[in-house]
């Protein structure tokens, strides 16, 4: 199945079903940043991260305690 | 004419210790110079005398005893809430006692002003603000960079020697960069955050100084750290030139001056340069983003974004309502790769202890458009920036943005990255490279700064 960039049904089905309104140059600037961030989600998600889990309550002043 | 002013902030401190400026005629020249300056460059968002003297009258003795800052509008202040640059702000605020605040006030700075900032911190651009944008002192058609423009600008302008700024995703390395100062970043946790609308919910933001040298920074950032930030002598560095976009796809003169920078740093250090791969900066740049956004989302409800004040930007408005629609899943694969590049980096700095690239790719656009042109093509300026200012927040570690040189009479910057709490490490190594190129950067000034000196490449 090919994937989409297109906002057509995303965006309004998104906002409609949260009860969202935008006005036109709103929905201009979603449709924009959807076409900026789309793409590389879609790669996001078809990373392979299952052997990684994420640091719970990671101390970002520190390096990661080694495994 | 020559103003006590135009001294560092360190030699501001020290003339005032030493009873050979009196601090309350130093407060007076700042208000004085906003007042000139500040209307062309719209870096200062709000002056109070009455209060600014009261803290000059109440300051105490400590290492900036008298001398006059600027912070940013991220930071409540006891007699004004802060307004993110924003006409509305989705998390609550009040005035108070803020972490920077604090520190300032302990150390003896007179806060004298509060430094515009890009419209909900969202751009590295500042082209947008319910202030209307500050604009940069090089060029005043061009961004002042973001989100702290306000402090960069008015540091850059002399309004004032130092400033405090915010950094959640660059958003002190930026401005720093098109304004042509030094900005650190610094490791996460170690800077004051308290009173923060976002603390204990942001993982991304700190505070940081904004200067225009390092051993500025380095007073400055003592203050907001609590502690002092001591020097030594970088010798035997292992520098690592980050491969790939960041460092490849900008700008010829972007990509020449911080080679110029490094290799000045190399000779004068005897380090050791090598090229280094971070294959996970593509995802752990998105990861950033994603995750910086879904942790500002804790205010919002359908309702309220159907309320949002009409004098909020149509693309502040459009990309609170897009967050909605950013999928869970994303966040926590965000987390995942959080943890990927944090391994990574720390395998990483086993090996160097600096890893450094363009802190951004291409000089300060112009704020009607702020795009650009790079080897791959037209980009945003916030698409391209965020590839190398995203790394630090992600992971934790500090950075600092550094002024290497210049185009079209506008600063480029390179950036250096350390190990977490290697802070210190960072400003030693900037005073190096200023030592190394005869300080011609950090002390070039713009032309709104009197006394001003050409910037030429």
């Amino acid at each position: 199945m090919e994937h989409s960039t297109s906002a057509d049904d995303f965006i309004p089905a998104g906002l409609a079903a949260y009860g969202i309104e935008a006005d036109e140059i709103e929905l201009a600037v979603i449709q924009a940043a959807h076409q900026t961030f789309w793409p590389p989600i879609l790669e996001l998600l078809a990373l392979d991260t299952s052997g990684i889990p994420a640091e719970r309550a990671p101390d970002l002043s520190q390096a990661p305690p080694s495994r | 004419m020559s103003s006590a002013l135009d001294l560092s902030l360190r030699e501001q401190a020290a003339a005032i210790a030493a009873g050979e400026v009196d601090p309350g005629e130093l407060l007076g020249a700042a208000l004085e110079r906003i007042a000139e300056r500040n209307p062309a460059l719209n870096a200062v968002v709000e002056t109070f005398p009455e209060r600014s003297r009261e803290m000059l009258e109440a300051a105490p003795a400590g290492p900036l005893h008298g001398v006059p800052i600027v912070i940013k509008d991220e930071w409540p202040l006891p007699w004004r809430a802060q307004r993110f640059g924003a006409a509305e702000m989705l998390a609550p605020t009040a005035p108070g006692e803020s972490g920077p605040y604090r520190a300032l006030r302990d150390a003896g700075a007179v806060i004298v002003g509060v430094g515009n900032m890009h419209e909900l911190g969202a751009s590295s651009t500042g082209s947008i603000s319910v202030y209307g944008p500050a604009r940069n002192p090089w060029d005043p058609e061009r961004c002042p960079g973001g989100s702290s423009s306000g402090p960069a600008a008015a540091v850059a302008a002399r309004l004032t020697a130092g400033a405090v700024g915010a950094d959640g995703i660059g958003s002190i390395r930026y401005p720093a960069a098109y304004c042509g100062l030094t900005g650190l970043k610094p490791t996460f946790g170690r800077s004051a955050m308290e009173g923060h609308h976002m603390a204990g919910v942001s993982t991304t933001i700190v505070s940081g100084p904004l200067c225009a040298d390092a051993g500025d920074c380095r007073l400055l950032g003592s203050v907001l750290f609590g502690e002092e930030l001591r020097r030594g002598e970088p010798q035997g560095l292992r520098i690592g030139v980050i491969g790939g976009d960041v460092s490849a796809d900008v700008e010829p003169a972007v990509r020449e001056a911080c080679a110029t920078a490094v290799e000045d740093l190399r000779r004068a250090t005897g380090a050791e340069v090598r090229e280094v791969e971070l294959p996970e900066l593509e995802a752990a740049t998105l990861a950033t983003v994603l995750i910086a956004n879904s942790e500002s989302l804790g205010g919002i409800t359908p309702e309220r974004l159907n309320d949002l004040d009409p004098e909020l930007s149509p693309i502040g408005r459009g990309l609170l309502k897009y967050r909605v629609l950013l999928p869970a899943i994303a966040t926590i694969k965000s987390q995942q790769v959080r943890t990927l590049a944090r391994r990574t980096l720390a395998a990483l700095f086993e090996k160097v202890d600096l890893l450094v690239c363009p802190t951004v790719p291409a000089v300060a656009p112009p704020l009607e458009a702020p795009i650009v042109e790079l080897p791959s093509g037209t980009l945003t300026a916030d698409e391209a920036n965020v590839r190398g200012g995203a790394l630090a927040n992600l992971t934790g570690i500090p950075a600092i943005s550094v002024p290497v040189g210049s185009s079209e009479g506008l600063p480029i910057a390179l950036q250096l990255q350390a190990a977490w709490g290697r802070d210190e490490l960072l400003l030693d190594v900037a005073e190096a490279i200023e030592r190394a190129n005869g300080r011609r950067w950090v002390d070039a000034v713009p032309p709104p700064a009197r006394g001003a000196e050409a910037l030429e490449a």
